[in-house]
C-alpha cells in the first residue's frame, strides 16, 4: 500500500487526478473485506416424550443484528440474527425474550475462544473472570435446553474475523440504520437442510473382562468386582460437548486403572481371586439407559449367566477432575448395611493416608420415578450392591451437568484424577488381597505399579476434543474403536453391545454448520448505480451521434419522423 | 437484488458496444457483419494465443505474486498473434463495399466484443450474482470499457497502417509507436499490477485514462492522414 502510494509521485502530474480517484476507490474497496466463513455449532434439538425442546430450525438467511434494542421497538426483530458475545450478554434479558416466546430471525451466541475444545493451551487472563464466565454459560445452557426456541440458535467462538463483523454491525446498528434490505449491512448465511430425526440412535456400551485367579472350581464362582464410567455427553452444542470433567475423567481413571490392574493379572503370582470388569457405558446422560442395558438379563445371559449375582460390588467413576480435598461416595443403601460399610471403610482409610475425605451420601431411589441420577442407581434397582464416587454433593437434574459447554480441558487437573485413580485402585486392590487397615501402599508413586502421568494425559487430552453425544456416535466411530482396543489391551476379553437408546429421547441432526458471512450491498444502491450507468449510456450515445453524425441527426432522433399533421397544417 | 447487481454489472460492461453501434453510423451501413467475422477472427485467434501461452509458458505457482520480466516478454510477444489477427480481420476479410472509416470501427467494435464476451460474461455470470457485494464486477465494466476504446484506437490504427497508402511520411514512426503501446497494453497493465502491485481501481483509472489519451491520438492521426487525400 505504501509502495504504491509513493509511486505515482515519480509520475507525470497529469495522472494526479487519476491517483486521488483511484485512492478513493481503493479505500472504498479495501472496506468491503471477502467473505468470512465461520465454524458454528448448532443449539442441540431434541424431543422428551415428543415434547420439543432446543433450537427448533437450522437453515439461517437474515441480516445481522447486535442487540435486542439496537433498533426502535417498531422494529421486528424476525427477519434479524442477532450476534451476542456471551461475555456482554444480559441473561436476564435473553431469559424474558425467550420466555415470552418472541420470534427471531435466528440467535448467534458467540463464545470466547478459551471455551473451544481445540483451544486448550491459551492462556487466562484472570482466573475469577474465567469462573464468573463458566458460570453465566451454564446458566445460558441450562437455560436454551430446557426452552423451546422456533428459530435457529448457533454457537460460534470469537475470532478476528467474526468481531470485525460484529464492530461493524454494532456500529451500524449504533448510527441508527436497522440492517434490513435497504440499507445493506451484514447477512448470515447458514446453507443447511431442515433437521431430520435420527432413526433409532445406538448406544454402545464397551466392558472388558479380567478373570481372576480360579483355584480348582470355575472362574465364574470367583467374586467380581465391577468398574464402570459412562463415557458420552450430552450438552446445548452437541458438537461442543466433550465433557472434560463429566464425565471423560471417569473414563481416563477407568482406563488407568485397568492398565495398573493388567499389568498386576500379568502376573500368576500377584493374580486376585476376583475377577474384574471394567464397563465404559453409553446413554448417562438419559437416565444411564446404557447401563440399564448393560445389566439387562438377556446380554449378561449371552456374556456369563451368574454374572450379575457374582458381582461382589460396582464401583462407578463419576467426576473426578476438578476436586479440591473432597470426593463423595454415593449410595442407594442406608449407610448401616455392611457392604456399604466395607467399601466406605476401604475408601475412606485410602483417602486418609493420601489426605482426602471422602464422604457418604445416601439418597433413596424412587422407584416409581423414572430419574436415575447416579450411575449405581441401576445396579442398585437390581440389589446389587453399588456407589458412585464423585466430586459432585448432589446429583445434576436430567441432562445437565454431562458435558456442557464450559466443561472443557480448562476445568480439569491432572492431579485431581491421579489421585481417584490411586484411591479407587488402591482401595479395590487391598478389598481384593485382603489388605484393609495395614496400610500397604500397592501403587506407590515410584513402584513400578505407579500412576501414569502421561498415560493419564494423553487420553485426557484425546476425550476432551472428543465431542461424544451418544446419538451422533456410530456404531464405528473411531472414538469407540479406540476405547474398545484400549480396553482390549489391558483385558482378556472385551465385548461391545449395541443398543438403542430410550424411545422417550429423540433427537435431531444438522449439529454444525459453516456460517457465511457476506457483506451485501444494498437495493438503493443498485438503484443508483442503475441510474449512473443509464446516464452514463445516454451521454455516450449523445456524444457518439453528435461527433459522428453531428447535432441536427441528434434531435432528429428525438422529433417524429414528419408526418401527415405537418401536411395537414 | 444480486441479479439485479449482475443486471447492472452487464450493462455497463456490454451496454457501450450495443451504444457505440446503435449511435453511429455503423448502423446506418449495415455493418454487423463485418463486426461478426471479426469477433470470429478474435475468438480463432484467442484460441491460438492461447495454445501458444500453454505450449511455451511456465506455469507459476503464486500466480499474482511476482512480476517475471522474461514471462512477460514472452506473454507481450504472444501479444503480437492479436495484431497479426486484426491484420487480417482488417485486410483479408472481404466485405461489401464499406469505407475504410467503418471497417476498422466495425473491426474494432467486433473485436472488443468478442473479447468482453470471452473475458467477463463468465466471471460475471458466476461472481456478481452472489450475496456478497464487492466493487470487482464494476471496476470490470469499466475495464471493458476501456478495452472498446482500445480495440477500436488498434483497428483505425492497423487500418492507417495496413490499408491507406498515400499517408504523410513523418507520420509513420508515430503511427506505428502508438500502435505498438496499445500492443503492448496488456503487458504495461499486468507490470503495473503485479510489478508495482497497484490495487485494481487504480489500474482501471489508468486504463481508462490511457484508453481516452490513446484515442485522442489516434484521432488526431486519422485527421492528419486524411487531410492530404482530400
Amino acid at each position: 500500500m505504501a509502495n504504491s502510494q509513493r509511486r505515482p509521485a515519480a509520475l507525470d502530474p497529469v495522472y494526479y487526478p487519476v491517483v486521488a480517484l483511484a485512492l478513493i476507490l481503493v479505500a472504498c474497496v479495501d472496506f468491503c473485506d471477502a467473505v468470512t466463513v465461520v465454524d458454528v455449532y448448532r443449539l442441540v434439538q431434541y424431543d422428551l416424550s415428543g415434547v420439543p425442546f432446543g433450537s427448533r430450525l437450522a437453515t439461517l438467511n437474515h441480516h445481522a443484528g447486535s442487540s435486542f434494542f439496537a433498533s426502535s421497538s417498531t422494529v421486528d426483530l424476525s427477519r434479524t440474527v442477532l450476534m451476542l458475545p456471551v461475555r456482554e450478554l444480559d441473561l436476564d434479558l435473553i431469559k424474558e425474550y425467550i420466555g415470552q416466546g418472541k420470534l427471531l430471525g435466528g440467535l448467534l451466541l458467540l463464545l470466547p475462544p478459551q471455551f473451544s475444545p481445540e483451544k486448550v493451551e491459551t492462556a487466562v487472563g484472570g482466573d475469577e473472570d474465567f469462573d464468573l464466565l463458566r458460570n453465566k454459560v451454564s446458566e445460558l445452557e441450562r437455560l436454551l435446553i430446557h426452552a423451546n426456541i422456533p428459530y435457529p440458535v448457533y454457537f460460534a467462538f470469537e475470532d478476528d474475523n467474526i468481531n470485525a463483523v460484529l464492530a461493524e454491525v454494532k456500529r451500524n446498528d449504533a448510527s441508527g440504520q436497522p440492517a434490513t434490505a435497504t440499507t445493506g449491512g451484514y447477512k448470515l448465511v447458514v446453507a443447511a437442510s431442515d433437521p431430520k430425526k435420527i432413526a433409532s440412535p445406538t448406544i454402545t456400551n464397551i466392558q472388558g473382562w479380567l478373570p481372576g485367579l480360579k483355584s480348582d472350581g470355575d472362574s465364574s464362582q470367583l467374586p467380581t468386582i465391577a468398574i464402570v464410567a459412562s463415557y458420552d455427553t450430552f450438552g446445548a452444542a452437541p458438537a461442543l460437548s466433550v465433557g472434560s470433567d463429566s464425565n471423560g475423567s471417569g473414563v481416563v481413571a477407568l482406563l488407568e486403572i485397568a492398565r495398573l490392574f493388567s499389568v498386576l493379572y500379568s502376573n500368576p503370582k500377584t493374580r486376585g481371586r476376583y475377577n474384574l470388569l471394567f464397563g465404559l457405558t453409553s446413554g448417562g446422560p438419559y437416565n444411564f439407559n446404557g447401563t440399564q442395558k448393560f445389566l439387562s438379563l438377556q446380554w449378561l445371559r449371552s456374556f456369563d449367566q451368574r454374572l450379575r449375582e457374582s458381582i461382589d460390588y460396582a464401583i462407578c467413576l463419576n467426576s473426578l477432575g476438578s476436586f479440591g480435598n473432597e470426593l463423595h461416595l454415593h449410595v442407594s443403601k442406608p449407610p448401616e448395611n455392611t457392604y456399604i460399610q466395607q467399601i466406605f471403610q476401604g475408601f475412606s482409610s485410602v483417602a486418609e493416608e493420601s489426605g482426602l475425605q471422602v464422604g457418604l451420601k445416601h439418597k433413596k431411589i424412587n422407584i416409581s420415578s423414572p430419574r436415575v441420577a447416579w450411575e449405581h442407581e441401576q445396579f442398585s434397582r437390581l440389589r446389587v450392591t453399588a456407589a458412585t464416587i464423585s466430586e459432585l454433593s448432589t446429583a445434576p437434574e436430567l441432562l445437565e451437568g454431562t458435558g456442557s459447554l464450559s466443561d472443557n480441558r480448562r476445568s480439569v487437573s491432572e492431579a485431581s484424577i491421579i489421585r481417584s485413580v490411586k484411591l479407587v485402585a488402591e482401595s479395590v486392590a487391598r478389598h481384593i488381597y485382603s489388605q484393609e487397615g495395614k496400610g500397604t501402599n500397592i501403587f506407590a508413586d515410584n513402584g513400578s505399579l505407579a500412576v501414569n502421568p502421561s498415560y493419564v494425559r494423553s487420553w485426557l487430552d484425546l476425550l476432551s476434543t472428543t465431542s461424544r453425544v451418544a446419538p451422533f456416535l456410530s456404531k464405528s466411530d473411531p472414538l469407540i474403536m479406540a476405547l474398545q482396543k484400549e480396553l482390549a489391551d489391558h483385558t482378556a476379553e472385551v465385548n461391545v453391545q449395541h443398543e438403542t437408546l430410550d424411545e422417550t429421547f429423540t433427537f435431531y441432526d444438522s449439529i454444525s454448520g459453516k456460517l457465511h458471512v457476506y457483506q451485501v450491498a444494498s437495493v438503493t444502491f443498485d438503484l443508483l448505480l442503475l441510474l449512473v450507468l443509464g446516464s452514463y449510456l445516454i451521454t455516450l450515445f449523445s456524444f457518439l451521434v453528435i461527433t459522428t453524425r453531428g447535432l441536427d441527426d441528434l434531435i432528429s432522433l428525438f422529433r417524429r419522423p414528419p408526418s401527415r399533421k405537418v401536411k395537414a397544417v | 437484488m444480486t441479479v439485479f447487481h449482475f443486471f447492472n454489472c452487464a450493462i455497463l460492461t456490454f451496454g457501450p458496444h450495443a451504444v457505440y453501434y446503435s449511435a453511429t453510423p455503423l448502423s446506418e451501413y449495415d455493418t454487423l457483419w463485418t463486426s461478426i467475422k471479426a469477433a470470429v477472427v478474435y475468438l480463432f485467434t484467442a484460441l491460438v494465443k492461447l495454445v501458444c501461452l500453454a505450449t511455451f509458458l511456465n506455469v507459476s505457482e503464486s500466480e499474482s505474486d511476482n512480476f517475471d520480466p522474461y514471462q512477460e516478454l514472452l506473454k507481450a510477444l504472444f501479444g503480437f498473434i492479436e495484431v497479426a489477427g486484426l491484420y487480417f480481420a482488417l485486410t483479408q476479410l472481404t466485405h461489401r463495399n464499406i469505407s475504410q472509416n467503418h471497417k476498422f470501427q466495425a473491426v474494432g467494435l467486433g473485436w472488443a466484443f468478442a473479447d468482453s464476451v470471452l473475458h467477463r460474461l463468465v466471471p460475471l455470470w458466476f461472481g456478481a450474482r452472489g450475496l456478497e457485494f464487492t466493487w470487482d464486477y464494476i471496476l470490470q465494466g469499466l475495464e471493458a470499457n476501456a478495452n472498446l476504446v482500445f480495440s477500436i484506437s488498434l483497428a483505425a490504427l492497423g487500418s492507417l497502417m495496413w490499408l491507406r497508402k498515400n499517408k504523410p511520411k513523418t507520420l509513420i514512426p508515430i503511427i506505428y509507436a502508438c500502435a505498438g503501446i496499445v500492443a503492448t497494453m496488456p503487458t504495461i497493465i499486468s507490470y503495473l499490477r503485479r510489478g508495482l502491485g497497484w490495487h485494481l481501481p487504480k489500474v482501471v483509472g489508468f486504463e481508462l485514462f490511457s484508453s481516452l489519451l490513446i484515442a485522442f491520438i489516434s484521432w488526431q492521426l486519422f485527421v492528419a492522414c486524411q487531410r492530404p487525400s482530400n
